[in-house]
């Protein structure tokens, strides 16, 4: 009996062995040797003819074994199982180099992505963001900002003029005139807007971007207007930024300046892009003018205000490394594509 | 202004080197901006500001110099006018010319420049033309103030009347121009005629020729105004009229006579008369300014030693005496017109004592309002930009000037006439747009050129609405262009190239993105020639179009040479930013299920879409229903202009699940009232 079983073993070790992970093969192990036809099954009708005495110990190692055939089958199956996801899985490998289905990417305008920028910063410091006409009056664009009729600082803004007293806008200094008007200080204010010059060649488009910032409280001096500044460009280029006013005129303020930054490319250290300076000129600055304030019926003896100003277009061109200030506005794709959202 | 440092050392005993000169200058506001030999001499290449007239002569830069370095001030001579003159020169004109000094010099002899001389102009960037002239410009390019010289010989009478024009009234100018002058120009004339255009140029028939012997010198101060209106008037620009229209120094005529005289004795080898005329019949009075140390510190944020204050004030030339403890009284010299108000005395302070010397202080005093909220119309504006970004458009720039009626077939027909420039650059420049697509269109005709085949643009900007009186409407408008494929290309499937379809969904998302709303119904009538009038379509809220959106019409396509299949699309978004839209509102998600029954129609030609929803929401439902589109098919085995539309009937109940019942005789009344519609039949 015992020899038998032995047999049995050797011939469904063998036999599962050849059957490996190929599940038809396992179930037919498996029909062979725990099926109604199985050499155990016919075993265990044998018991009958054994003594009491083996009776029990023969019983015992028939199922003994039948549990182990069972046992052994069902790890074959499951290997089967594996093996058969195994194939699907490397049955159905793509090429992944293959351009996959990629969304369209759009782009935000350098000149107003730097815009963005730029509002967000004077935002977060608790400036309001003013806008105006395009089209303006002499009143606005020129005299309430001390630059009357045939005074020759006017010359330095070539005017785009329309019927009527209208022209357009040379500067968003205009805005500024507007807020005042409106609303008494403490006033705190950015107006970032199109302006318009009539002048055309490789450094001057006749439409460009502007921005002006200005504060009008009690007490605001020219030490407010460096902090300011300050904090504004070292938020933007970073803390290693350096800034400096340096006299200069502008009808509209006095005193008056303008402003450098250090220049970002060499460090101040001195460079083409800076001509050797280390410093980079980038806008006009100072405190408002008192016949601006009597423009605008504010009494300069109370209040005080600094504004200062800058050319968005500029500061995008020197941030994207963009060296020919025609493609701003020829709007090519292959141009524009390169500043995705 | 280009300044030879051997002049100004001439002027003042300056041992500093070029690039000390340079920072100083630059620091105080005089910018350097090139630095080059001339020869021996060194030439700074200044940009003098509007306000400093003083410094367009050597003797105001010296005293810029000076000052820097802490040197005593140029000291010109002058010339005394003598008490009872010879009567030359009468003014009919006090407020254009309310100063005239002239003089004689007799016997001089016209001959070429020495040596010096040419090298000086030539370092300033002027031509030698004979000792006579040369000694002219000499005198301008140091003292400041023009001057001019008469062959005395040819002046009628050998007298002067500085008078207005008469209109009409014709002058040679010395470039040899025959001007016709207006009666607000001020002329100098003599017994007979005009002769020179005042502060502006001479006239060509008594200038000086090789054979002039006698020379009237003319050295005046005319009003900035007169001066600046006559020269634009003309189209004239001359080295006189720039100083003159910013302001010459009125008291510096008698040291430019001086000069003047001087020079033409040591060159020309003439002999000055002794009279000297000065006709100054109003002299202002010394002009006289007040400075408070609380209002340097004020403005400045910082505050100098007294000390510090009026030796600043002293090294640009004023006389500050303390009127009382930390207040200064001080004269104004008679070159600097530009120190009007205290705020001017300041920023003399700030530059003597330096910019760097303002401290930086962060933050300003505590009642300033902090943190602002983005405004309404910026945040709509931004909204779509994100949108429009991420739905794969490029944001566009474009000129709001454009050629004159470019924009009319992209404009209702009610719109206002566009605004012309009175002084355009180009024509093709020379008109405020009405409508963002003209510019757009251009944009996208050059991508074309370029070989770019898939091209979608949109831009964010005003245009300009006339307006009876006043300033004009400038509504924000948002424009899109679009032309190639509908949808990313990729290997997988071919993708179809841009329909009015792709184009109202992405006029749609902007709309629901901008107001946080869904899009008003769609019309088909736009009204707007540049739109195709079949495959178009626009937006109305409040009885007003919002958003029209379409396939470019063939003849204007044609007109503008472009390709076929370009679609555009122009969004009042001013309109629809508004109202800051609200926080959107949670509404319960059905609980039950929503039960849908799909409908296989066909449709004659003429029968719409809408047509179909219309009669679905016309039916009573048992709980809120939906009708979506879910296939179209013409073709085979239909007739011509027939469609089948498969759409899909939805319900979805809130209460209660509905029974299969309910559903049936929903859709069976459904089918029913499509059917009486007329041209909709159900498909078996
Ligand atoms: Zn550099």
């Amino acid at each position: 009996m015992l020899d038998a079983l032995r047999t049995i073993e050797e011939e469904f070790r063998a036999a599962i062995d050849e059957a490996g992970a190929d599940p038809e093969r396992v179930e037919a192990v498996r029909v062979r040797f725990l099926g109604r036809k199985s050499p155990l099954t016919a075993l265990m009708k044998q018991l009958g003819k054994l003594s009491a005495e083996e009776r029990p110990a023969a019983g015992q190692a028939i199922n003994q074994l039948k549990k182990s055939i069972q046992q052994s089958i069902e790890e074959a199956v499951e290997k089967a199982a594996a093996g058969a996801l195994e194939q699907e899985l490397q049955d159905s490998s793509v090429d992944v180099t293959l351009p996959p289905r990629s969304p369209w990417r759009g782009s935000q305008h350098p000149v107003h992505a730097t815009r963005r920028e730029l509002e967000r910063i004077f935002r977060d410091l608790g400036y309001t963001i003013e806008t105006g006409p395009e089209v303006e009056d002499d009143f606005h664009n020129f005299q309430a900002l001390n630059l009357p009729p045939e005074h020759p600082a006017r010359d330095a803004q070539d005017t785009f003029y329309l019927e009527g007293d209208r022209l357009l806008r040379t500067h968003t200094s205009p805005v500024q005139i507007r807020t005042m008007e409106s609303r008494r200080p403490p006033i705190r204010m950015v107006c970032p807007g199109r302006v318009y010059r009539r002048d055309h060649d490789a450094t001057h488009l006749p439409m460009f971007h502007q921005l002006e910032a200005l504060v009008v409280d009690k007490g605001i001096s020219m030490a407010h207007l460096k902090g300011t500044m300050d904090r504004v460009w070292k938020t933007f280029y970073g803390e290693q930024v350096k800034t400096r006013l340096r006299p200069a005129y502008f009808p509209f303020v006095e005193p008056g300046a303008e402003y450098d930054i250090s220049c970002q490319v060499c460090g101040g250290e001195g460079c083409r892009v800076c001509k050797q300076t280390g410093w980079i000129e980038l806008g006009g600055a100072g405190m408002v003018h008192p016949a601006v304030f009597e423009a605008v019926g504010i009494d300069p003896d109370v209040y005080s205000g600094w504004a200062f100003g800058l050319g968005i277009d500029r500061i995008a061109m020197m941030r994207h490394g963009i060296d020919d200030l025609r493609l701003l506005v020829e709007n090519d794709v292959r141009f524009l594509s390169q500043f995705p959202t | 202004m280009l300044v030879s440092l051997n002049w100004i050392r001439s002027l003042i005993s300056c041992d500093a080197e070029t690039d000390e000169i340079s920072r100083k200058l630059t620091d105080r506001g005089l910018t350097v901006d090139a630095v080059t030999r001339h020869g021996e001499d060194t030439v700074l290449e200044l940009d003098i500001p509007a306000n400093r007239p003083d410094c367009l002569g050597h003797v105001g830069v010296a005293r810029e110099i000076a000052a820097g370095f802490g040197l005593p001030a140029p000291t010109p001579e002058t010339a005394s006018p003598s008490a009872d003159g010879n009567k030359m020169v009468e003014i009919d004109d006090l407020a254009g010319c309310p100063r005239f000094t002239a003089s004689v010099v007799r016997g001089i002899k016209v001959t070429p420049s020495p040596r010096w001389v040419v090298d000086r102009l030539e370092a300033c960037g002027l031509r030698s033309v004979n000792n006579v002239v040369d000694a002219s410009n000499l005198v301008m390019l140091e003292t400041g103030n023009p001057i001019h010289f008469y062959d005395l010989a040819r002046v009628q009478g050998a007298r002067l009347r500085v008078r207005r024009a008469e209109e009409g009234e014709r002058l040679t100018t010395l470039d040899d121009i025959e001007r016709e002058l207006s009666a607000d120009m001020l002329v100098i004339a003599d017994g007979g005629r005009a002769v020179g255009l005042a502060g502006v140029m001479g006239g060509a028939e008594t200038e000086i020729r090789e054979d002039t012997v006698d020379v009237l010198v003319e050295a005046a101060y005319f009003d900035p105004q007169t001066v600046r209106r006559t020269a634009r008037k003309l189209g004239m620009h001359t080295d006189a009229s720039h100083r003159f229209e910013r302001g010459a120094d009125r008291n510096g005529v008698l040291a430019a006579q001086h000069l003047a005289r001087r020079l033409l004795t040591d060159l020309a080898g003439g002999k000055p008369e002794l009279e000297l005329e000065d006709l100054h019949p109003e002299p202002p009075a010394a002009v006289q300014r007040t400075l408070r140390g609380s209002r340097v510190a004020t403005l400045l944020g910082y505050r100098p030693e007294a000390a510090e204050i009026k030796k600043a004030l002293e090294a640009v030339g004023l006389s500050p005496e303390e009127a009382e403890e930390g207040v200064w009284s001080t004269t104004i010299p008679s070159w600097r017109v530009d120190l009007l108000r205290e705020a001017d005395l300041v920023e003399e302070v700030a530059r003597d004592l330096g910019y760097d010397r303002i401290p930086a202080m962060r933050g300003e005093p505590e009642r300033l309002p902090i943190g602002s909220r983005q405004r309404a119309a910026d945040q709509a504006e931004e909204r779509a930009r994100d949108l429009l970004a991420h739905l794969g458009f490029h944001e566009a720039v474009s000129y709001a000037m454009i050629g004159p009626g470019e924009d009319q077939a992209f404009v209702a027909a009610e719109t206002p006439a566009p605004i012309p420039l009175s002084n355009p650059l180009a024509e093709p420049l020379s008109a405020l747009r009405r409508s963002v697509l003209p510019g757009l269109l251009k944009a996208l005709d050059r991508n074309i050129r370029r070989g770019t085949r898939d091209v979608r643009l949109f831009e964010i900007g005003h245009v300009f609405h006339d307006r009876s009186t006043g300033l004009p409407l400038e509504p924000a408008r948002l424009a899109i262009v679009w032309s190639g494929a509908s949808a990313p290309v990729h290997w997988s499937a071919p993708v179809p190239d841009v329909g009015l379809s792709d184009m109202a969904g992405v006029v749609e998302a902007v709309i629901s993105g901008v107001t946080r709303n869904p899009a008003p119904p769609r019309d088909s009538q736009v009204g707007i020639d540049a739109f195709h009038p079949a495959i178009s379509a626009s937006w109305t809220a409040d009885d007003a179009p919002v958003a029209w959106a379409g396939e470019l019409h063939p003849a204007v396509r044609d007109r503008l040479d472009l390709p076929s299949g370009i679609f555009i699309a122009e969004i009042e978004i001013g309109k629809l930013a508004a109202g800051r839209p609200l926080p959107a509102q949670y509404r319960p998600i059905p609980r039950f299920p929503s039960p849908a029954r799909d409908l296989s129609l066909v449709l004659d030609a003429g029968v719409r879409f809408a047509d179909i929803r219309a009669a679905v929401e016309s039916v009573p439902s048992p709980a809120p229903s939906a009708v979506d589109l879910i296939d179209r098919y013409a073709g085979a085995p239909l007739e011509e202009g027939q469609v089948s539309l498969t759409v899909r009937l939805s319900l979805h109940p809130t209460e209660r699940t509905l029974t299969d019942e309910e559903t049936e005789g929903y859709r069976a009344k459904v089918v029913q009232r499509l059917e009486q519609v007329g041209g909709i039949r159900l498909r078996d």
